[in-house]
């Protein structure tokens, strides 16, 4: 019995360390960044109705909401982006983190069921005034097959084979009454899939890849409260000017196609430069907008 | 018998058996290729052996590997047709269709780059993922939520466990959707044409007919000029091979459409345009190896010329016109052609003599080799 114990208290020790190494050194304080996912001033959810939407105003229900951030930072009172140290699980790498608001429900079917709307880390202890992230995933990492990579980079549905990279955004709705494409044919699902394109693998080599357009979205909060608020993507403000019940040329919606008729309203809402893949104003990106946090489920 | 000696036996036994699954080495793969077929690239993370070609063609015939369990790889891509499937463009596993047509795989190993217009796909792990996890159109249909469990039919069948072991025997897990990939990346890597009567005629083995060596003359010819962008031992113009240094990637307009005046083509199938989005990149396509070509039809990257003799006519026009319907338009006029397609204007029997000698590059061995051929049936 003595061994026993023995070894079931280095269980305990055991896992005592390996907890350690996730929780912030004396000197830092812990950090949860919340999102939201928003329409009509409302959570957004699938299976229930977002209410109108674009320029048409055209009611429609969630089909799925997922985007990936990198360099997440908290901005001290001297302005300077002091990065969060991410904790690692199955929603983070040290370097990017999984937003998901679908849960494969309703008309999200086929989505996964799990849901995160939080990046949470550490910084230095001390007093924070601001937040900013990029919508994206780092370049070292966006060329990673979904089949080797470690979540939450292993999600085939954030694959984008086509350009050997990754969705960094994946927003798509069921616009009521379908979407009108112009060769005459009815469409679903209306799309925004932002990700780097104009890309190129390197023959020789087999697979270093580099793109032409980032579609890197960086996004600062210059006044932002953890403990009280939260990011929310909202749809009203990403469809603004785009008519979610027709669709003009290109892909169905806009799947960042620089000649696509659909992405000149949603890169512009978005804070992005459809011709250079760059941010026209760095930080600021009108479909984020900050609202009060959530009160946590049950 | 002494303990002894018992012993040894039993020590040797039990080597024999470790051996047997141990990794196999990329020793045991040979490539028998001719003096003017260079070797291919093959990843460093993925050697060739024959236990993992074996897998690959296993899993390459297997329905199971899609969502709903009713298409494999070989659905679009037949051995009979030198792994091409006769259709301009191909169902996949929830029925809607391809948006271009089915490529044919052999000496794939050599690609520099993958589909019909792709410059971001360089290898075939990476080119596979497209038909698995595509949505856009769906192909294998293999997404989230039915990835363990296709990768568990895989797991009951009792004869891939142990050949996933010996694949991979440097993974934890060796049955996974990546090996997936990479072993029948290793099968279509073993898919080499190279035994054409052209290829035999070249190793003094076989001669040509007449007809086939007007024609060669004509194909290698400042005339025809077919050999500018397939011209290499492949008969295309993107090749990379194991001492490649620098590989270039041309995609060519080869006037098939000219929906405006302007040049377009019809979306999705504007080649590299659809990456770029410069001007003098619409309509922008990878030239396909022409070997088999004979038993590929039908043509072109959406399918849309019927025959071989069509695709002749096409190029001795320097392009095509659409005469009627949403596609009219005259693609000899499009402005974005290739400087290399121009008016040729071939004699009916300078057309029979061409048509002759891409005929000669049909490779039977290809077609018929049990190597390739649908394991499942054979175990039937």
């Amino acid at each position: 019995m003595t061994v026993q114990r023995a070894a079931f208290a280095g269980l305990a020790i055991l896992g005592l360390a390996a907890c350690s190494t996730t929780t912030p050194a004396p000197d830092s304080m812990p950090v949860t960044v919340t999102f939201a996912l928003t329409a009509n001033g409302k959570p957004a959810r699938c299976g229930e109705p977002l209410g109108p939407l674009g320029s048409g105003g055209t009611p429609a229900t969630l089909h799925d909401a997922r985007f990936y951030v990198e360099d997440v930072a908290l901005i001290d009172a001297a302005g300077q982006a002091v990065p969060l140290a991410l904790e690692r699980n199955d929603w983070q790498t040290a370097s990017v983190a999984l937003l998901d608001f679908e849960d494969g429900t309703g008309g999200c079917a086929g989505g996964t069921r799990a849901t995160n709307a939080t990046v949470t880390g550490s910084v230095p202890a001390g007093r924070y005034a601001g937040l900013s992230f990029t919508v994206g995933v780092p370049p070292a990492l966006n060329h990673s097959s979904t089949e080797k990579a470690a979540p939450p980079l292993d999600i085939a549905a954030m694959g984008w084979s086509w350009q050997a990279g990754r969705k960094f955004m994946k927003v798509e709705v069921d616009p009521n009454g379908g979407v009108a494409k112009s060769a005459g044919a009815k469409a679903r699902t209306w799309y925004v899939h932002l990700g780097s394109n104009g890309c190129t693998g390197n023959p020789a080599d087999g697979e270093s890849v580099s793109c032409t357009n980032a579609n890197r979205l960086p996004v600062t909060v210059a006044a932002f409260d953890p403990a009280t608020q939260a990011v929310a993507l909202d749809l009203s403000s990403l469809f603004d000017g785009s008519a979610l019940g027709r669709d003009r040329g290109g892909a169905v919606g806009c799947m960042s196609g620089p000649t696509d008729p659909e992405c000149g309203p949603v890169f512009r809402q978005l804070g992005l430069s459809l011709e250079s893949g760059r941010p026209v104003t760095p930080g600021t990106s009108p479909a984020f907008v900050v609202v009060a946090k959530p009160v946590a489920k049950p | 018998m002494t303990g002894r000696f018992r012993r040894i036996l039993a020590a040797g036994v039990a080597v024999l058996g470790l051996g047997a699954a141990a990794p196999v080495l990329a020793a045991d793969w040979t490539w028998s290729l001719p003096g003017h077929v260079p070797e291919p690239r093959v990843p460093a993370d993925n050697p060739m052996s024959a236990a993992k070609v074996e897998l690959g063609r296993r899993l390459f015939y297997d329905t199971r590997l899609s969502g709903n369990g009713t298409v494999a790889c070989a659905s679009c891509h037949i051995q009979a047709k030198a792994f091409t499937d006769g259709r301009a463009l191909s169902p996949g596993s929830t029925g809607g269709l391809t948006h271009r047509n089915a490529q044919p795989l052999a000496n794939s190993a050599w690609n520099a780059t993958y589909t019909w217009a792709n410059p971001a796909l360089v290898s075939l792990e990476r080119q596979m993922e497209v038909p698995l996890f595509g949505d856009d159109p769906v192909e294998m249909g293999v997404t989230d939520a039915n990835r363990a469990e296709i990768l568990g039919r895989l797991r009951a069948d009792p004869a891939y466990p142990p050949m996933f072991r010996q694949s991979f025997p440097e993974e934890a897990e060796p049955l996974s959707m990546a090996a997936v990939i990479k072993a029948i990346a290793a099968f279509q890597r073993s898919i080499v044409s190279v035994d054409s009567r052209y290829d035999r005629y070249l190793q003094g083995k076989a001669s040509l007919s007449e007809a086939e060596t007007r024609g060669m003359t004509l194909f290698f010819g400042e005339r025809a000029e077919c050999h500018h962008c397939h011209g290499s031992f492949n008969f295309n113009d993107q090749v990379v091979h194991a001492r490649s240094r620098e590989v270039e990637t041309p995609f060519h307009n080869t006037g098939l459409y000219n929906l405006d005046r302007a040049g377009a083509y019809p979306f999705p199938n504007r080649g590299l345009f659809e990456f770029t989005a410069r001007p003098e990149d619409m309509g922008a396509f990878r030239a396909p190896s022409l070997r088999n070509v004979a038993v590929t039809a039908p043509y072109m990257h959406d399918g849309s010329i019927a025959t071989l003799a069509a695709v002749i006519n096409a190029y001795s026009d320097g392009g095509r016109a659409v005469r009627s319907g949403p596609q009219k338009g005259d693609g000899r006029l499009n402005p974005h052609k290739s400087g290399l397609i121009s008016r040729i204007g071939l004699t009916p029997q300078e057309k029979r003599d061409l048509l002759a000698f891409l005929g000669a590059l049909t490779d039977e061995t290809l077609l018929t080799d049990p190597r390739w051929s649908d394991p499942w049936q054979a175990l039937r």
